[in-house]
C-alpha cells in the first residue's frame, strides 16, 4: 500500500513531466526554436513562430498525449479483464474494425476527414459483433470472450490484407502508415478528452473492484463482486477508450501492452495508482515518441509507432530484468 | 446471527447425483465438518452454499431469503468462503490482499479507513503475518499464502465462514491454530463455520457438528459426537477404522487391510 502523500507526490510528478513533454515537443522540430522564441512563440499565439506552436505543434502533441492515455488505460483494464499480463487494447478486434473501415475509406478515396469516424464506426461495429457473440446463453466465460475476441481480430486482418492486396498503389503508403500508427494528421476532437476523462473518473471509481478481479473471478464474486456485470462493463469502457485512440491515431503498438506492465512494476498493481500513473505516463511516453519520430531522421517522418516499438522494448526488458533482480 | 438452510437440496457434478435430498440447518454458534472421499462433492456443496453456483433442485436460504436472490454485495457480508486453490496472476502486497476481505463493506471510490487497516493488521498478526505486510503475495510459500487467504476471510467477518479444506499446506502448529480460531469465533454464538476436512481427528478435537457424504447421494449429519464412529467412517472411506479414546475424546486411525 502506497501512503497518500508519496501517491499525490507520484501523480504531481508524473503530471509536471507530461505538460513539460508537452511544451519541450512544441520547441523541437524542422523549425528550430531558440528557448526566447519557444518561450515568445507560447505567450504571443498571433506571432510568426506563435502560429507553429499553437496551430501545428501544440495540437499534435496533446494529441499524442491523449492517444497514449487512452491506450495506456486500455491496457490496464484488458489486462484484468481478461486475467492476462499479455493482452493488449488491440486483442479483441476492436481496432482491426477500425483499421479495416478506415482503409476501406482510403482506397474508396473517402475524404480523409471522415476517417476518424468511419474508423469509430468500425470499431463499433466490431465491439458490438464480439460483445453479440462471446455474450450467450449460460455461464460467463472469460476464455469464450478471449476467443472471439482473437478470432474476430483475425478475420479483420484477414480483410485488411485483402484491402492491401486490391488498393490502388497511390494509397498504399498512407494505408502503411495508418496500421502502423502515426500522429503526422491527428487532430485532437474535444469528445475524445471527455471520454479519456469519463472513462477515467468510472475506472477510478471501480478501482477496488478492478483489484479483487485480477485476484481472479470467483475470489471477486466470493468478495461480494456481480461479476458478468463486471467484466461487461470494463470490457465495453476498454473497446471504447481504443476505439478513440484507434480512430485519432492508428494502430500505435506497445504502447498499450507496455505502459501498464512498465507502471505495475514501479508502482504496484492497486488500480487506484495504477490507472492515474498508466494514464499519465502513457501519454508522457507517447508524446516524447512522436517527437522523435518526427525529428530523427527530419526531414522524414517516421509513423510513430516505429518509434514505440523501438523505444518501449528495451526500456521494458531492461525494467523487467531490474525487477527480478531486485526481487 | 443468521442461519443458513438447505432445503431439499440435490447436486450434480457431471449429471450424477452426488447428494441427494439435502436438509440441514447451520445455526449461530455452530462449527460443522465436512467429511468425505476425493470427489464426493464436498467443494460443489460449498461452492452452492456460497451462491457460486445453483443446486440442481432445492434452495438455500439465508435467514429464510434465498441467497441467489440476495445481491451479491450483501451476501458477501454474511458468507465466506476460503477457497481450495489460491493462484496469483498479478503481484499484490500481503496488505492489499488481506484489505480485500473489507471490499463487500466499501462503495465506488470509497477507500478502506483506518478501522479497515487496523481490522488488516490484526488479522494478518493472528495468523502470524505480521511482518509480511508489504511483501508480495507471489513470493509466498503455499502455507503462508493458505494463511493470508484465511487472514482475508477473517477481515471480511461473515457470519457463515466456508472453509474448503483450511489446514491444507499448514504445518502442525497452523494446522491446530487455525481450528482453534475457528472454534473460537463459533463458540462465542453469533457466528457458524462449515469447514470440509480429511483430517477426522481434526474434526473430531474441534467440530461441534458432523456432515458425511457417502457419494451415492446418501448423506447424513448431527452432532460430532453421534456422527463419529467406527462404522459410519468405515462405510465413509471405505476402509478400516480404530477408535482410540484419548483425554481429548476419541480419536481414529486407519487400520490396514
Amino acid at each position: 500500500m502506497m501512503p497518500t502523500a508519496q501517491r499525490r507526490l507520484l501523480f504531481l510528478l508524473l503530471a509536471m513531466l507530461s505538460a513539460g513533454s508537452i511544451l519541450f515537443a512544441a520547441a523541437i522540430g524542422s523549425v528550430a526554436l531558440t528557448w526566447e522564441q519557444w518561450w515568445s512563440a507560447l505567450l504571443e499565439p498571433g506571432s510568426e513562430f506563435g502560429e507553429l506552436v499553437w496551430r501545428i505543434r501544440l495540437p499534435r502533441a496533446a494529441a499524442a498525449w491523449t492517444v497514449g492515455a487512452l491506450l495506456s488505460l486500455s491496457g490496464c483494464l484488458m489486462q484484468v479483464l481478461l486475467r492476462n499480463p499479455l493482452a493488449d487494447p488491440y486483442i479483441l478486434g476492436v481496432s482491426g474494425g477500425a483499421s479495416f473501415a478506415a482503409l476501406f475509406g482510403m482506397s474508396a478515396g473517402i475524404a480523409a476527414a471522415l476517417q476518424p469516424a468511419l474508423a469509430w464506426a468500425g470499431a463499433l461495429f466490431s465491439i458490438l459483433i464480439v460483445f453479440g457473440l462471446a455474450r450467450g446463453e449460460g455461464p460467463w466465460s472469460g476464455t469464450r470472450l478471449l476467443l472471439t475476441g482473437v478470432v474476430t481480430a483475425s478475420g479483420w486482418a484477414a480483410l485488411i490484407s485483402l484491402l492491401l492486396t486490391l488498393g490502388p498503389d497511390g494509397s498504399l503508403r498512407g494505408m502503411l502508415f495508418w496500421l502502423i500508427g502515426d500522429l503526422s494528421y491527428a487532430r485532437l476532437p474535444g469528445w475524445t478528452l471527455l471520454i479519456l476523462l469519463g472513462i477515467f473518473a468510472a475506472g477510478l471509481g471501480m478501482a477496488r473492484s478492478l483489484n479483487v478481479l485480477a485476484m481472479g473471478e470467483t475470489t471477486a464474486r466470493l468478495l461480494g463482486e456481480p461479476t458478468r456485470k463486471l467484466l461487461w462493463v470494463v470490457y465495453l469502457l476498454a473497446s471504447v477508450l481504443t476505439a478513440t485512440a484507434v480512430s485519432i491515431a492508428g494502430n500505435i503498438g506497445f504502447v498499450g501492452l507496455i505502459v501498464p506492465h512498465l507502471m505495475r512494476l514501479l508502482v504496484g498493481s492497486d488500480h487506484r495508482v495504477l490507472l492515474p500513473s498508466a494514464a499519465l505516463f502513457g501519454g508522457l511516453f507517447l508524446v516524447l515518441s512522436d517527437t522523435l519520430a518526427r525529428t530523427v531522421l527530419a526531414p522524414r517522418q517516421l509513423p510513430v509507432g516505429v518509434v514505440t516499438a523501438l523505444l518501449g522494448v528495451p526500456l521494458f526488458l531492461l525494467l523487467l530484468n531490474r525487477a527480478r533482480v531486485r526481487q | 446471527m443468521s442461519a443458513l438452510q438447505c432445503r431439499n437440496l440435490d447436486l450434480l457434478i457431471g449429471g450424477i447425483r452426488v447428494v441427494s435430498k439435502l436438509d440441514l440447518s447451520i445455526r449461530p454458534g455452530e462449527f460443522w465438518g465436512l467429511l468425505g472421499p476425493n470427489g464426493i462433492g464436498k467443494t460443489t456443496l460449498l461452492k452452492c452454499l456460497a451462491g457460486l453456483i445453483e443446486p440442481a433442485t432445492g434452495e438455500i436460504l439465508l435467514e429464510s431469503r434465498p441467497i441467489l436472490e440476495l445481491p451479491r454485495k450483501l451476501l458477501a457480508r454474511h458468507i465466506g468462503m476460503l477457497q481450495q486453490h489460491t493462484v496469483y496472476v498479478f503481484d499484490a502486497s500481503v496488505m492489499q490482499t488481506a484489505l480485500t476481505g473489507r471490499h463487500p463493506y466499501l462503495g465506488y471510490w470509497e477507500r478502506e479507513g483506518p478501522e479497515d487497516l487496523a481490522a488488516a493488521r490484526s488479522a494478518l498478526r493472528v495468523v502470524g503475518l505480521d511482518g509480511f505486510a508489504d511483501r508480495s503475495v507471489t513470493g509466498l510459500s503455499g502455507g503462508e499464502a493458505r494463511r493470508l487467504a484465511f487472514a482475508s476471510l477473517l477481515v471480511q467477518d461473515p457470519d457463515l465462514m466456508l472453509l474448503d479444506e483450511p489446514t491444507n499446506h499448514l504445518d502442525l502448529r497452523h494446522q491446530v491454530q487455525i481450528m482453534g480460531m475457528i472454534q473460537e469465533r463459533t463458540r462465542a454464538g453469533s457466528r457458524s463455520a462449515l469447514a470440509a476436512l480429511h483430517d477426522i481427528n481434526l474434526a473430531a478435537r474441534y467440530c461441534s457438528h458432523v456432515i458425511m457424504l457417502f457419494g451415492d447421494g446418501d448423506w447424513c449429519a448431527g452432532p460430532a459426537d453421534d456422527m463419529l464412529s467406527e462404522s459410519s467412517l468405515e462405510r465413509l472411506y471405505h476402509c478400516p477404522v480404530e477408535r482410540l479414546e484419548s483425554p481429548g475424546g476419541p480419536r481414529f486411525h486407519p487400520l490396514s487391510r
